[in-house]
């Protein structure tokens, strides 16, 4: 290209372009936008104007119809009405394809996601990588490794043409706006940086994310109203735990599906699309502070470490050890201490109690986070989970666990539609030890839920009503006992609720008297340690609660004498050894001159 | 996941024999070198060599890993078998030694600098070992656990007792109602949700409602185990896309287990931290049974049988 063409200005010679391209009809050529200028086109800045998709083969539709009725349809039911099976049971709703609403897309708010039934390419294919990823945050699975490309582009010729009813992909009048991410010039991406993560705390604000997502995003601004296209409750996403944002499967932290989510919008949701009342600069601070509120491994540290993810699960990885850390003097009453905050802090994976009756299938707390630290009297335990809604049970309403319902088809006798409608009960959170602990050859121990009949369980259990109390447990068909002479020496030093989340500070003497009842802590040990959850706002009550597999509580043993000597005599030692090497070989090769 | 098949289940004869015939390649293909084309390696590189591989091998060619304290051991007799092999011979030991008696004298300006640097920093390799070996350490315990323990001679389910040698499953019947070992081949890719769908597939497709009305929030949408809430259990819920699982296992084993759930296991399989339901408190005897059908239609596996 000819130099002088650059002596305009750059963003002239792009509208030149753009009018150029619109002139011939565009169709099939590329539209340019720039900088955050609507263009004539009606496109936002960013997006480009793409075409209909090709039409999927006869064939395709025919076997991706097998394939549908083998693995889909049951839960996106026989009409893909979104009402198969397993609808009954699940919230959020597996998704109901006849109006064509989908929600991750590369497209403009309102329009049909990308899809190609000849083209299995990432990040141009937005049904088929929905496919192919499955959805975070819902049952939907990834299908990589269980059907073949060929196979997620047959199934889903079957539903775009088949079972998405009030649109159609090949309608002309149907438009294809497409966020462009690739392009360097019109996107101009911001680094994540301090000074970006501060512009975008503050657009968050001005631009009202912060009334559905909460002051700290945590989902918490406005749980109860929001209602998607089928008039079914949903919940704003909670910007703290971005391995649950729909879409973010391979990589979480990544700032583009942030970006991507907010310029397209959600579509069937209230989360609408921010092209057009924000610059795209604006977005990407926007996206950089969201992410940075992802949690990491030190609480609120937007530069610490990202969490690993299992590969397997897409979730954090967790690690079965709750270290608790030996201090001198008082354990601080502060969460914000430094103390606390040095610690480090592990994540508990919660899944619904669903092997006894009132089974939890809607599991509104699928973590929490654990520290503890310990002196010479009194092991404290600090625990912070995200809940949505402060839950606390009216005066005089009595707590009863809400029974398991059958599931029964239809859309009105469906969990989905029953949330938000439940009695509010209190939050609460519990830790569980088995008493006599010591007594029991690893790995064996009393059962997780609530222990066994001779094998009891020293269970403590806050609630949202400021009380802390000790229960022991006998099994999980007995009623927990309470425990006042263990309630005693218990001390509930903190429990805060804040902007969409728990604090619990809770204490108790390493030892005591009721040695048969009562955990005992001892150092370098592990004890079994299993945690419940409760959310009042889910009807939560009694076994209809999440829960942890088994984790071990450690008392960091302080570092023996020996420790600390023997490396550095070993050292010395080896410098001994060294000298004596060198010395000896000198020697011998002054004996092997002489000769 | 991987192309090469693990070591599995720790495997002492299985794991000698490749190691030692990954041995002898690993000398045989040095003595090569050599012969044919000339190239002679130092024997102290070739046993490093070796000895790195031998590491590697133990840490990560089998599965589920064993402890380090075992593989420490391993390693050891791997040394102690590096150095008689590079000791066999006089000129093969004289080999081994050269670069090191080099080092020590040091004639050279690299050496020399070799040797400065090891003499300064073995000290402290040695003392950071030793550190790291003594202080407390909070790694998490290993648990083994027996995935498919013994099962009992019969179980009872809902007041009606099954022998598991001679109960069979009552829906998987051909279209005139008889149990058929060949009706699930017969109806594999059919659709359960075709109206005009014989027996077998309407016993499927009710297995399959059941399934996904109460298996698939552990199990997974596509049985692998990998439901919503599998990332906060331990064990991990059975995946029976996987051949280790129902595919080995005979029908009514899993009517016993899916009937008992994890706090029907026998003490070597961990009952206290199942949280698989005894499914005879949520289903009936029929609902067990269809579901057990729907799971191998679903997964295409046929159950073990008895001969």
């Amino acid at each position: 290209m000819n130099c002088y063409l650059f002596k305009g200005t750059r963003k002239g010679l792009m509208i030149a372009i753009a009018a150029v391209a619109v002139g011939l009809g565009a169709g099939v050529g590329v539209l340019w936008t720039t900088g955050d200028v609507k263009a004539d086109s009606g496109l936002s800045p960013g997006f480009i104007k793409g075409t209909n998709p090709a039409k999927p083969d006869p064939k395709m539709i025919e076997e991706g119809k097998k394939i549908y009725f083998r693995k889909c349809v049951w839960c996106h039911g026989v009409d893909g009405g979104g009402d198969g099976p397993g609808a009954d049971r699940l919230w959020p709703r597996p998704r109901n394809f006849n109006q064509g609403t989908f929600k991750i897309r590369h497209t403009a708010s309102g329009e049909l996601p990308l899809f190609d039934p000849t083209k299995p390419v990432a990040g141009q294919n937005d049904l088929f990588d929905t496919v192919t990823h499955g959805l975070p945050g819902s049952a939907m699975p990834p299908w990589d490794g269980i059907l073949t490309e060929q196979q997620r582009l047959q199934v889903l010729s079957f539903v775009t043409t088949q079972l998405v009813k009030d649109r159609k992909f090949d309608d002309k009048t149907e438009t294809f706006s497409i966020l462009d991410l690739n392009n360097k010039d019109a996107m101009k991406k911001v680094a994540y940086s301090k000074e970006s993560i501060e512009k975008g705390a503050k657009l968050v604000v001005d631009k009202k994310c912060v009334e559905c997502h909460g002051t700290e995003g945590r989902g918490d601004g406005n749980p109860f109203n929001l209602k998607d296209d089928w008039g079914f409750p949903i919940q704003p996403a909670d910007w703290h735990k971005c391995w649950n944002f729909r879409g973010s499967r391979e990589e979480p932290y990544k700032i583009e599906t942030i970006f991507r989510t907010m310029s397209t919008g959600v579509n069937g949701t209230p989360m609408p699309s921010f092209a057009d009342n924000t610059t795209v600069e604006e977005r990407w601070h926007i996206a950089n502070f969201v992410n940075s509120v992802c949690e990491r491994e030190k609480d609120g540290d937007p530069f610490s470490k990202q969490l690993q993810m299992d590969p397997q699960t897409a979730k954090p990885k967790t690690n079965f050890v709750v270290p608790s850390a030996p201090i001198e003097g008082e354990i601080p009453a502060d969460p914000n201490d430094k103390k606390w905050q040095d610690r480090p802090r592990r994540i508990i994976g919660m899944g619904g109690q669903i092997t006894h009756k009132p089974r939890n299938f809607v599991n509104r707390i699928d973590d929490i986070w654990v520290r503890s630290m310990y002196n010479k009297n009194e092991i404290a335990f600090l625990i912070q989970w995200d809940d949505r809604t402060k839950s606390q049970v009216e005066p005089g309403v009595a707590v009863v666990p809400i029974e398991e319902a059958p599931p029964v088809a239809g859309e009105a006798n469906s969990i989905a539609a029953k949330q938000n409608t439940y009695t509010v009960y209190n939050d609460a959170v519990a830790i569980q030890f088995p008493a006599k602990w010591q007594e029991y050859a690893p790995p064996e121990k009393p059962r997780y839920l609530h222990g066994e009949e001779k094998r009891h369980v020293d269970l403590w259990k806050w609630e949202a009503d400021g009380t802390l109390k000790a229960y022991a447990g006998s099994g999980w068909d007995k009623p927990l006992e309470e425990r006042p002479g263990a309630t005693e020496k218990l001390k509930l030093v903190k429990g805060e609720f804040k902007d969409g989340r728990w604090t619990v500070l809770m204490k108790r003497p390493l030892h005591t008297d009721d040695k048969d009842a009562d955990v005992q802590f001892e150092t370098g040990k592990y004890i079994p340690t299993v945690f419940f959850a409760w959310d009042g706002h889910n009807g939560d009550a009694g076994l209809k609660m999440a829960v942890s597999a088994f984790y071990y509580t450690i008392l960091e043993p302080p570092v023996p004498i020996e420790a600390k000597v023997y490396p550095i005599l070993m050292a010395v030692g080896m410098i001994i050894a060294e000298g004596w090497i060198l010395r000896r070989r000198a020697t011998k090769k002054e004996t092997m001159k002489r000769k | 996941m991987t192309a090469l098949k693990l070591v599995e289940g720790y495997m002492p004869v299985q794991m000698l024999i490749e190691m030692g015939g990954l041995a002898l390649l690993f000398i045989w293909s040095f003595y090569l070198l050599d012969k044919k084309m000339g190239i002679k390696v130092n024997k102290l590189a070739q046993a490093t060599g070796l000895f790195l591989f031998s590491i590697i091998y133990f840490r990560f060619r089998i599965y589920p890993p064993i402890p380090f304290s075992v593989q420490a051991i391993y390693a050891t007799m791997t040394l102690i078998g590096i150095f008689m092999w590079v000791s066999s011979t006089e000129t093969s030991w004289q080999d081994f030694r050269q670069p090191l008696i080099a080092v020590v004298d040091a004639k050279t300006p690299t050496t020399q600098i070799i040797r400065a640097v090891s003499v300064v920093l073995l000290p402290f390799l040695v003392g950071f070992l030793g550190w790291n070996n003594m202080k407390p350490s909070i790694d998490e315990p290993i648990e083994l656990r027996t995935v498919h323990p013994a099962p009992p001679a019969s179980t009872k389910v809902h007041g009606k007792t099954f022998v598991l040698q001679t109960a069979s499953n009552p829906y998987r019947v051909d279209d005139d109602g008889k149990y058929s070992d060949m009706v699930q081949k017969k109806y594999i890719d059919g659709n359960p949700w075709d109206e005009k769908a014989p027996p077998y597939m309407q016993y499927v497709r009710e297995g399959g409602q059941i399934f996904f009305q109460n298996c698939h929030f552990c199990h997974g949408d596509n049985l692998n185990g990998r439901g919503m809430f599998a990332f906060a259990f331990n064990p991990i819920p059975a995946n029976f896309t996987d051949a280790g699982t129902i595919a080995q296992l005979q029908e009514t084993f899993v009517f016993w287990r899916v009937s008992k759930g994890g706090i029907g296991l026998p003490r070597e399989g961990f009952p206290w931290a199942s949280v698989m339901p005894p499914w005879e408190q949520h289903l009936t005897i029929d609902e067990i049974w269809k579901v057990i059908l729907f799971e191998y239609w679903h997964t295409g596996y046929y159950p073990r049988t008895w001969d």
